[in-house]
């Protein structure tokens, strides 16, 4: 057998695929028991990473999976790649039995097959560099693993074009009339008819409509799976806690989002400070949910220099900055906005500084100087920390309340549009509330024989 | 060869299909095994309870508070003077020191002899000790009187002090719990008179520090403690 660096390129780089897909496929799917997990976030296949990574941020974000309405989490991206690498170590390992490698056609579908991928790995990328301004190493491996495919797909293609322009003049001879050119190194029966289809008539269009179809069985067959076995997380819905006494007695809600007609209200625990709640609000945005919620706030700054709830300040100047937007009074959205992006800079110099805060505050506000530190603000702002304490809040932050019933600490990532999609449609039909967690029941204890 | 293709694929098409079918019953498990056992969940919030709240602290605190009105349900606000000797069964002195481990969250606003009227200076300190509510559950306002002048006289200007305090915490702060949280006690000059100890404390008035001058005030303090 000739070497075949191009298509042994195609396998490699399937292979590859293959195995760093499913390794992030692998990832995703652990998550559906509502824990933390370590994810695995290197360019080394198994190697683990703790806490906040790129393959953390790329996963949690919406682009991580698709149907996330129809399924908790949705069905992960990663699942389809390591579908469509396999599908290609499949059709790698067919041309390179059958000899089709020589086959224009053939190769030509090859290449066609790997675009997707390589289309997919690209339009990823873009969205990791600009949406989600990182990368994630066992993401990058893959887009790496699909330009290995797509480069060996088209080599390998270019090169059967042009072995099928070499062969044409003596095809065409006259002697040989219609019939193809049998050209080949066959040494026996069998031989000689592989060599016939490899370098004879061109693969017929059923053989390619056949591949095609295998291809759409490799991705369709997994992805039908995971959406049958996937676990059941509506029933968690209404089971984690409700809010007592929604009602603002204090005036501390602010206004962050009207929702059109209809919109369900909500009630939203937020420190402005706080990581977690900027992420949560780029895939609220992300969802396209945020719109049918009539949304308000509450802030709970996770910072003891006014929050006793802490022992120490988790997020420096998170006071400070939530007294900026109680004073801001119709404005607070935009200044929620300005301290989710420039969060990590005062948290930061507040760390160093406790001053800080205010100073980058009042330099970017100059109307809220007067208000920010006043006893006004320390009283409203210590009013909403009341509020909080009135309604047996948990103390983190973000938190959601869909009319008094708290979407689930567990659902505020992976799970944020099935959940709220779902819990919103429990609440148009008004059947929302909270409801006790059932529990499976208690497994048999082992009999101790027969009796 | 077209058995070699179908083993081929049905080798290859098991390894998405058979590595998520595992991948998701795993889950599922520990789902289920996660859904069986309590969670271990956030902390809830609270208001503070402080390390000087013990058990004795919060036993008096409790009888003054439900005989001024504050717990319990009764209607009435303020405490006589006889009232507040009763509920807190101890001495003035006594009386005095369980308010000592709040100095920094408190103040003592002076009068002028004779004056239930708050200055500028008054203002700034109550709004200043009021703001700093943090998770304090109770805000004391006791007022008293020097020894000038008669008993009943001493008894009625130390009301006026405390209502004078209250007036403007409730035009100020627009607090809807304010008549939940703050107690008012007014001793006049019969119990519990300050101590020049207090001088240390933050005060209003920047003037020598005498006990007759001392007395001529409201005390007020925010109590961290649950009860």
């Amino acid at each position: 057998m000739r070497r075949q660096p191009w298509l042994l390129a195609v396998l490699l780089g399937a292979a590859g695929g293959v195995v760093f897909a499913a390794i992030s496929t692998y990832d995703f799917v652990q998550h559906l028991d509502r824990q933390v997990h370590n994810l695995h976030c290197s360019f080394i296949p198994g190697v683990s990473h703790a806490g906040e990574s790129g393959c953390q941020v790329a996963m949690m974000s919406p682009y991580s999976s698709v149907l996330r309405s129809a399924v908790w989490g949705g069905v992960p991206i990663s699942l389809a790649a390591m579908s469509v690498f396999a599908f290609l170590v499949f059709y790698a390992l067919d041309l390179l039995v059958t000899r089709r490698k020589d086959d224009p056609r053939a190769t030509g579908f090859l290449a066609l097959a790997t675009v997707l991928p390589a289309a997919t790995s690209l339009v990823m990328l873009v969205i990791s560099l600009s949406k989600l301004g990182t990368t994630c190493k066992l993401c990058v491996c893959i887009y790496l693993a699909s330009a290995v495919c797509l480069v060996g797909a088209l080599g390998l293609w270019r090169s059967a074009v042009r072995g099928r322009r070499g062969e044409e003049p003596y095809a065409r001879r006259p002697d040989h009339g219609a019939e193809p050119a049998f050209v080949g190194r066959a040494k026996s029966s069998s031989g000689a008819r592989l060599v016939a289809v490899a370098s004879g008539p061109a693969t017929p269009m059923a053989f390619l409509v056949a591949a095609f179809v295998v291809g759409v069985a490799f991705v369709g067959a997994p992805v039908a799976l995971y959406l049958a076995l996937a676990p059941d997380h509506a029933r968690f819905i209404g089971t984690c806690e409700g809010l007592p006494h929604p009602d603002d007695s204090y005036g501390v809600m602010l206004r962050v989002e009207r929702g059109g007609a209809g919109g369900a209200p909500a009630i939203e625990v937020l420190d402005p400070l706080c990581p977690a709640c900027r992420a949560f609000e780029q895939r609220l945005a992300a969802s396209g949910l945020a719109g049918r919620i009539d949304r308000k706030a509450v802030l709970f700054p996770l910072d003891s220099t006014c929050n006793w709830m802490v022992t120490e300040a988790t997020h420096p100047g998170a006071c400070t900055v939530s007294e900026a937007v109680l004073c801001a009074g119709d404005k607070a959205p935009e200044v929620i906005a300005w301290a989710f992006a420039v969060q990590d800079r005062i948290r930061s110099e507040t760390r160093a500084d406790p001053a800080a805060a205010a100073r980058i505050v009042k330099q970017r506000f100059p109307e809220l100087a007067a208000c920010v530190g006043s006893p006004e603000a320390r009283s409203r702002l210590n009013k909403s920390l009341r509020w909080i304490v009135a309604n047996n809040i948990r103390v983190l932050t973000p938190q959601l309340f869909i009319d008094k019933v708290k979407l689930c600490d567990e659902d505020v990532d992976l799970g944020l549009e099935y959940t709220l999609s779902n819990m919103l449609e429990r609440h148009a039909r008004g059947k929302l509330a909270t409801v006790p967690l059932e529990r499976p029941a208690p497994r048999p204890a082992a009999s101790g024989g027969a009796k | 060869m077209i058995a070699i293709r179908f083993a081929i694929v049905a080798a290859l098409l098991a390894v998405p299909t058979a590595l998520t079918a595992a991948w998701i019953r795993s889950a599922d498990t520990r789902l289920a095994e996660m859904s069986a056992a309590p969670a271990e969940l956030a902390p809830v919030a609270s208001v503070a309870d402080v390390a000087y709240c013990s058990p004795d602290l919060k036993r008096i605190l409790r009888r003054v508070l439900m005989s001024c009105g504050l717990v319990g349900g009764n209607a009435a606000r303020g405490c006589q003077p006889v009232q507040a000797r009763n509920v807190a069964t101890m001495t003035g002195h006594d009386f005095n020191a369980l308010f000592k481990p709040m100095k920094d969250r408190g103040g003592i606003v002076q009068f002028d002899q004779d004056k239930a009227d708050l200055d500028a200076g008054d203002l700034t300190m109550v709004d200043k000790v009021f703001a700093d509510q943090r998770g304090a559950s109770w805000f004391f306002v006791v007022a008293r009187a020097s020894p000038e002048g008669s008993a009943e006289h001493n008894r009625e200007l130390s009301k006026q002090r405390a209502e004078a305090v209250m007036t403007h915490l409730r035009q100020q702060f627009k607090d809807p719990d304010l008549d939940k949280e703050v107690g008012m006690l007014w001793l006049g000059e019969e119990y519990a008179q300050l101590e020049t100890e207090f001088c240390a404390w933050n005060r209003s008035s920047s003037a020598a520090c005498t006990a007759d001058q001392l007395n001529r005030s409201a005390f007020v303090a925010w109590i961290d403690c649950q009860l």
